[in-house]
């Protein structure tokens, strides 16, 4: 029973993250879309019906989001001045900010992290999830300790994680790496580590949600495919490489979508851990715009910045929907 | 395309092309009628609910007390420039605003503060000219009035000092033995390689880095901006000088390692636990931790001395609060009599007095001796630090972008200790000379 009800807690993801949408609407259009012109010919009605319905998600969407979105988009070519008016100064902060040493470091740091951070969730999450797959009670306990580091918020697990990276010898890891003749380390206070260590706490964060979302696909496999597998005497390696991967091809493709999105936006871990530092090894877009925007008061380039990584997410995002789509066709 | 997804992109374009028609409002500042009966809006830079709003709601009663004029306090602490943003987009500014002096460039160049008749504000005249001369812009017009002043000095744990058996250091020599000692005589007595000498704040995060760094760079006659003849500036961080200051720095990071390990991700907050801890036994600091240290560490455990003198004089960071005036004001006779109050002798009194958070640090009305309000004697050497030995940073129209820069850079060296220091200096200086270019302050 457990297991049946892991997808129901999981499969909703935070109200915030756009792909989550995503998620379900591909889903209904798997299921459902083809059929859906015929059954609403069929039932008629008016046609601002569902719009009706949809005007609550609808207007709250336009003002927090669509709306800042825009003026995002509308500030990228000012000069913001907010109390002696904006100026337009055309494509000045994006060719500023494209020529900007420091935002191509920081976009460089953040294809690094987001890529490290996305493999590394998404391959602990399997082995997670292929651990405490399984029906009894005790299971579904270590599942719910499993989940515990996605529920902590960012900034105790940030504290946390700085407490164990302290750079001496007698810090938290340095003492676990010190028992196999290593280090000590750095960590986060040194230039060849810190973005490896801002991963590692990323991983630590993302890989449960993961493993939720592994879960809920595992409980989807056809048990009989299971068996079948066993009966041609498959071993346990070629049944999770044949049978387990195969089945869950849908949920990888959704999770690298979130994971990367994610990986893309990451900022409080960077923020609390380092602030872009040391020597800019850490800076991500994210760090980047937010000292532009609001530490130097340069709302214009800032935006730009904004603009130009929701391209690159979107830009990310389309790419994998249309290789899906190529494939499940 | 699928068409689909070439129907969504139409739409949203359309979208934001109706919104890029509406989301620019007409911008500009018109005259307001006035009121001078109209309560004033105050916003102070402090955390909500603490000792500093307390103290300021007491200064804004006792100004009512005096004048019938009505004051709304706001504390604010997080984000503040982001909310007074906020408020400047929506045309509706408080009437007053208490903050860092060193902000004045960027207000002024926001046009969100009004020029300031020295006249027709009472007592301007007893004003420290250090102070006075923060309020001036680049143009040499007076925005804001500075209300409290504060300079840095050397807390050094007293019991150590005693334990290893050195003098208060007098030179950057002294400090650096002193330090060393720190480090390896194991002053807390525990057997254990855990104690640092001096305590940096060496994070990148508001320009932590090179604020904490100004102290020395000017001690030793380097410069961040120099600025020349005609008033406008040139990077001066690759002069001999400035090299020589850093390399000293960094070398307290990298040779002597007598920087507490993880400086380079600290900003105050674990840096103050350092010092608090035991784990730090010397911090340049302002005076404003004083109260917190004394309920933390013990009064009795610490000493506070000017800083060491450098190569060059005993030049350390100014800083201090104004109370902008900003523009738009329904009640602007009401604004200057409110700057009035806060440097008057008995407004200064009144925001000294208390033991914790006090509003004013140090005076900057001439009439008012601080050894009178505050018998403490170690306000005394922050108030001679101030007046003989403190320098502002420079008003330049935005002094954010000249600090972070140079605290990235400060932040690599100690952080790295194979960085070139002469290389990554030159390098800042590139970077200082595009900054000042763009606020159009760069020297020919």
């Amino acid at each position: 029973m457990s297991v049946r009800e892991a997808p129901v807690a999981t499969a909703e993801p935070p109200p915030a993250e756009q792909p989550g949408r995503g998620q379900w609407r591909s889903r209904v259009r798997r299921t459902g879309s083809r059929r859906a012109p015929g059954r609403a010919a069929r039932q008629g009605g008016k046609w601002w019906v569902p719009w009706l319905f949809l005007a609550p998600a609808l207007i709250l969407f336009t003002y927090f989001k669509f709306i800042p979105m825009g003026r995002a988009l509308v500030m990228s070519a000012q000069d913001v001045r907010p109390y002696l008016g904006n100026t337009w100064v055309g494509t000045a902060n994006y060719s500023e900010i494209l020529s900007s040493e420091s935002f191509r470091s920081a976009l460089k740091n953040t294809v690094v992290l987001a890529i490290g951070q996305t493999f590394g969730s998404m391959l602990l999450g399997f082995c997670l999830a292929l651990l405490v797959e399984g029906q009894t009670r005790k299971l579904s306990f270590i599942r719910s300790a499993a989940f515990l580091p996605v529920v902590v918020p960012m900034a105790v697990v940030a504290e946390l994680w700085r407490i164990m990276y302290h750079p001496t010898s007698d810090g938290l890891l340095n003492q676990v790496i010190g028992l196999v003749g290593l280090g000590p380390s750095g960590f986060i206070n040194d230039p060849d580590t810190s973005l490896a260590s801002i991963a590692v706490t990323g991983i630590w964060r993302g890989a449960p949600y993961d493993m939720m979302i592994f879960l809920a696909g595992l409980a989807g496999i056809d048990r009989g495919l299971y068996e079948a597998a066993t009966v041609d005497g498959a071993s346990t390696r070629q049944r999770i490489l044949h049978v387990t991967l195969p089945g869950l091809r849908p949920v990888f493709a959704i999770l690298f979508v979130l994971a990367a999105v994610r990986g893309f936006r990451s900022f409080t871990e960077v923020f609390l851990l380092t602030n872009g530092g040391p020597n800019g090894s850490t800076e991500v877009v994210m760090t980047l715009i937010y000292k532009l925007g609001l530490e130097q008061n340069r709302l214009g380039v800032g935006s730009a910045g904004a603009v130009l990584l929701f391209l690159a997410t979107l830009v990310l995002t389309v790419c994998v929907q249309l290789l899906r789509r190529r494939r499940t066709a | 395309m699928p068409r689909s997804l070439r129907r969504f992109a139409a739409g949203s374009l359309a979208g934001v092309l109706v919104l890029a028609a509406t989301g620019c409002g007409a911008g500009g500042a018109k005259p307001v009628a006035q009121d001078p009966k109209a309560p004033l809006e105050l916003w102070t830079r402090t955390t909500p609910g603490g000792d500093g709003e307390k103290g300021m709601k007491k200064l804004a009663a006792a100004f009512e007390a005096a004048t019938g004029q009505k004051v709304e306090v706001t504390a604010i602490f997080d984000d503040f420039e982001t909310k007074l943003s906020q408020r400047a987009a929506q045309k509706d500014l408080p009437d007053l605003v208490l903050n860092d002096s060193s902000q004045l460039g960027t207000m002024v160049s926001q046009g969100i503060v009004r020029e300031v008749d020295l006249g027709a504000i009472k007592g301007s005249d007893q004003l420290l000219e250090s102070a006075l001369s923060v309020a001036k812009s680049g143009d040499g017009k007076t925005y804001g009035v500075p209300y409290s002043a504060q300079a840095s000095a050397l807390l050094i744990r007293k019991d150590w000092r005693q334990k290893v058996g050195l003098p208060v250091p007098k030179t950057w020599d002294d400090l650096t033995a002193l330090a060393k000692a720190f480090t390896t005589q194991d002053p807390d007595g525990n057997g254990k390689p855990d104690t640092y000498g001096l305590a940096v704040p060496g994070s990148t995060k508001r320009g932590y880095a090179s604020w904490y760094f100004s102290n020395f760079l000017w001690a030793a006659g380097g410069d961040f901006i120099a600025k020349q003849a005609d008033g406008k500036y040139k990077p001066a961080m690759s002069t001999p000088e400035s090299v020589a200051a850093t390399k000293w720095f960094r070398d307290l990071a990298c040779t002597s390692k007598v920087i507490q390990p993880g400086a380079a991700t600290m900003d105050t907050p674990p840096t103050n636990e350092t010092f608090e801890a035991g784990r730090t036994g010397l911090y340049v600091v302002g005076p404003y931790l004083l109260p917190r240290f004394d309920a933390g560490l013990g009064k009795d455990k610490y000493e506070v001395v000017p800083v060491p003198k450098g190569p060059k004089d005993s030049t350390v960071l100014a800083e201090g609060g104004s109370v902008y005036l900003m523009a738009g004001s329904a009640n602007e006779a009401g604004q200057n009599a409110f700057a009035s109050f806060m440097i008057s002798a008995d407004g200064q009194k009144l925001g000294m007095a208390g033991q914790k958070a006090f509003n004013v640090q140090l005076p900057v009305n001439k009439t008012v001796d601080i050894t009178a309000v505050r018998k403490d004697p170690r306000w005394k050497v922050y108030a001679d630090a101030y007046r003989d030995s403190g320098r502002y940073a420079p008003s330049i129209p935005n002094w954010t972008p000249v600090r972070q820069d140079t605290a990235d850079t400060i932040n690599a060296l100690i952080a790295d200790c194979s960085l070139d220091v002469t290389a990554e200096l030159t390098k800042l200086d590139k970077k200082l000379a595009e900054t000042l270019g763009k606020q159009g302050v760069a020297a020919s």
